[in-house]
């Protein structure tokens, strides 16, 4: 094996923290840029990955035109229009650093611990694989958190792309053969999903004037 | 079971696509373009998905594009109904979406020109939602099949926000959101599926490892844990996008706020696609005895999911959420059929569960699509849905109102309507692996659904409360919207007397999916 393990890591771990800038940051602009900052990490790991499988360097450029490109892009665009300050969250900003950082602590140390319960194969519970996939499931758990506890319909867009992040992730660790095709329709959906997602917000925010999601209540049981 | 080389798997996906890409255009310049595309597009798929059933029928599994695509009578039998429902919808929607008062609430403030475009865009996103629920039953690659479903959301996410008012931006915000974030589940499970069948595949075979028909071969030799961490995924993902409980609550907003064409599909057809969806990956764990713990949980929130939707289904007053709760009541009947066969993998209980389950899938397209576009109907022609502002309808409206209450009678369980048969075997095969606990509140809640229906048809077309909405103007709907209604409700008591006539299908679609051969 020649991958620079220490290199795939690190840029792992630093995806963690890029998620816990776009969860908590309380102005949008700022969580983009960190959801902006993490598509290029998971480009870097992509290309990391690909001394060893030439076809990942497609991967690497489909992830950054989508993700690092296209999708923050969009999500500045309609953010200039919204406004930048997010709608404060359920919880405030203390107790919310608080519970991210026990989550992330102790979903990580699970999932590195029992690793396998989780490993789909006997590699993937070694080395840089193991900790690739405690890094996608923490960032998967930070973006459900974000999901739930956000009133701002703009941030729940932005935890849903920390979950596709996160898959993107234990997609590329654990299986780095899978055809382009398949690689392409899934990044090029969640772009889709997501612009579609800040056409109906920005459609709310006109009819409301305002993205928070507890305002959406004409319609209940 | 010989598979065959053919392209019908192709055209069905390939044609109605290509039509979805030009229909836009065309529709923006020439407005009458719209409907006669999207009806063409219907049409073709449902003469394709009419070949590919009776190859099924003969016993043969259509391939194309080295085994990417597979169609089995379960694939047929899906393609069969879609289609169906999509062409029944895309008749209705000719004088459906001609509808002055819906007009008026699309162009709003904006002008004609923003309704022109919001009409071509409907049928252009009619036919893309069409393909794509196409190209995720007959798909076999386990990616794809996520493209595929998160496909059909992203097609239709703006079909439910068509009159783009608070209600219906509501609706489609959390449609998009709550179906994206279950299908991330769902992608979680087919990528790590995908990853531990490549590793476990005979060497050089690990491309087959996305081959649905070939994951069965290496599931035995998947660790335990990671598993059942898959169906567990599996179950969030496809589950909320079939609606069930307690994953449902993106439905009833979604189903009531959409156009009544869009309802009709969303209900009768797209949730249908999903459960599909879940009962084939669901399926490639079936054989091993060790998951039969998870088809029973499958039973347990499947019939959760039946006694919710149908409790809830009393408590409502607006006509279309009220149709929808029933949606998510009859969604636990089919999911508890598709447990079943988990649990009873390989026997005649399995068989019974599938072929219940399958049943009453088709039970539940043609009786849910004439309630919603019967639904449609009543909106159309009194702009009322709330049931206590309706009355007397029965005799302006005398076709509506027996396709309403045919349709009503079918999925209460009723006999002679073929809800009868398929609701009986499921109590059958629940009956045969002793869940009795399950064929008690499958019975009680046919029992809510039927008192539902009564109290909401006797309110809308018989009681004689001074209505405000039934102005003695009101005369039924055009015939457009009449025929595609009258013919499903008709099937629904033709196959209630002979059920035999389906009987070849759903017996080859049961053993595929029982194990039985």
């Amino acid at each position: 094996m020649i991958y620079n393990l220490r290199l795939i890591e690190t840029l792992s771990l630093i995806m963690i923290i890029t998620s816990v800038a776009a969860v908590e940051s309380h102005n949008l602009k700022r969580a983009a840029t960190a959801y902006c900052l993490q598509a290029v990490l998971i480009c870097g790991l992509i290309l990391a990955f690909a001394v060893e499988n030439p076809a990942l360097y497609v991967w690497a450029a489909v992830a950054l035109v989508t993700k690092a490109i296209i999708t923050p892009w969009l999500l500045l665009h309609y953010i200039s229009r919204t406004g930048e300050e997010e709608v404060r969250a359920i919880i405030g900003f203390g107790p919310s650093v608080l519970f991210a950082s026990a989550l992330l602590i102790a979903c990580y140390t699970l999932t590195h611990r029992y690793v396998h319960f989780l490993a789909p194969t006997p590699e993937a519970a070694q080395g840089v694989f193991r900790t690739n996939l405690a890094v996608s499931m923490t960032v998967f758990a930070l973006g459900l958190y974000a999901i739930l506890s956000r009133r701002d319909a703009i941030k729940t867009v932005i935890g849903l792309c920390l979950l596709e992040n996160a898959i993107h992730l234990s997609l590329v660790s654990l299986a780095p053969a899978t055809p382009e095709t398949a690689l392409v329709g899934i990044a090029t959906e969640v772009v889709i999903t997501v612009a579609m997602l800040l056409y109906v917000i920005a459609g709310i925010r006109e009819q409301l004037g305002t993205t928070d999601t507890f305002e959406l209540s004409e319609l209940h049981w | 079971m010989p598979e065959v080389q053919s392209a019908l798997p192709i055209a069905i996906c390939v044609i109605p696509a290509a039509l979805a890409a030009v229909t836009y255009p065309l529709a923006r310049s020439a407005r009458p373009l719209g409907p006669i595309l999207n009806l063409i597009g219907a049409a073709v798929a449902t003469i394709l998905a009419g070949a590919i059933a009776l190859q099924a029928i003969g016993g043969q599994v259509l391939v194309s594009l080295s085994r990417e695509l597979r169609a089995d009578a379960l694939s047929a039998l899906l393609v069969l109904v879609i289609s169906g429902v999509s062409l029944a919808a895309a008749v209705y929607s000719f004088s459906y979406m001609r509808l002055e008062t819906l007009l008026e609430r699309v162009s709003g403030e904006a002008g004609p020109e923003v309704t022109k475009r919001r009409l071509a865009s409907f049928y252009a996103l009619s036919l893309a939602f069409l393909t794509t629920m196409l190209w995720a039953c007959v798909t076999n690659n386990i990616i794809m099949l996520y493209v595929a479903v998160e496909g059909t959301t992203i097609a239709s996410g703006l079909l439910v926000a068509f009159y783009w008012d608070r209600r219906s931006l509501e609706a489609s915000y959390k449609y998009l959101l709550l179906l994206t974030v279950g299908i991330a589940f769902a992608l979680f499970g087919c990528v790590f599926l995908y990853a531990s069948a490549a590793h476990y595949m005979p060497e050089g075979a690990g491309v087959r490892a996305m081959l649905i028909s070939d994951l069965p071969e290496v599931t035995a030799h998947i660790p335990h844990g990671i598993a059942l961490l898959i169906l567990a995924f599996f179950i969030v993902g496809f589950g909320t996008k079939s609606g069930l409980a307690p994953f449902h609550a993106w439905l009833p907003d979604a189903y009531a706020e959409s156009p009544g064409p869009v309802s009709a599909v969303l209900s009768a057809v797209a949730s249908k696609m999903a459960i599909y969806a879940l009962v084939r990956t669901l399926a490639i764990f079936f054989p091993v005895a060790a998951y039969h713990p998870v088809a029973l949980l499958v039973v347990v929130l499947s019939v959760f999911t039946m006694l919710l939707g149908g409790v809830m289904c009393l408590a409502q007053d607006d006509l279309k959420r009220m149709i929808a709760y029933s949606s998510i009541s009859q969604m636990g009947y089919i999911a508890m059929g598709f447990g079943l066969v988990g649990l009873g993998f390989g026997g005649a209980a399995g068989y019974l569960g599938a072929y219940g389950g399958l049943f009453h899938l088709l039970t539940h397209v043609l009786s849910k699509a004439a309630l919603f576009l019967a639904a449609g109907a009543i909106i159309y022609t009194t702009a009322g849905r709330r049931m206590s502002e309706l009355s007397g309808l029965a005799r302006r409206m005398p076709v509506t109102a027996v396709a309403f209450f045919v349709a009503a009678f079918a999925i209460s369980g009723i006999p002679p309507f073929n809800g009868f048969w398929s609701k009986l075997t499921l109590y059958l095969a629940a009956a045969k692996v002793e869940l009795w606990w399950a064929v008690g509140i499958a019975v009680a809640t046919s029992l809510l659904t039927l008192i539902a229906f009564v109290r909401a048809g006797y309110q809308v077309f018989w009681s004689d409360g001074d209505s405000e909405v039934a102005e003695p103007g009101v005369r039924d709907a055009p015939a457009a919207m009449l025929v595609p209604m009258g013919v499903l409700a008709a099937l629904c008591v033709v196959l209630g007397i002979f059920p035999q006539l389906v009987h070849p299908l759903l017996d080859r679609a049961a053993r595929a999916l029982a194990g039985i051969f």
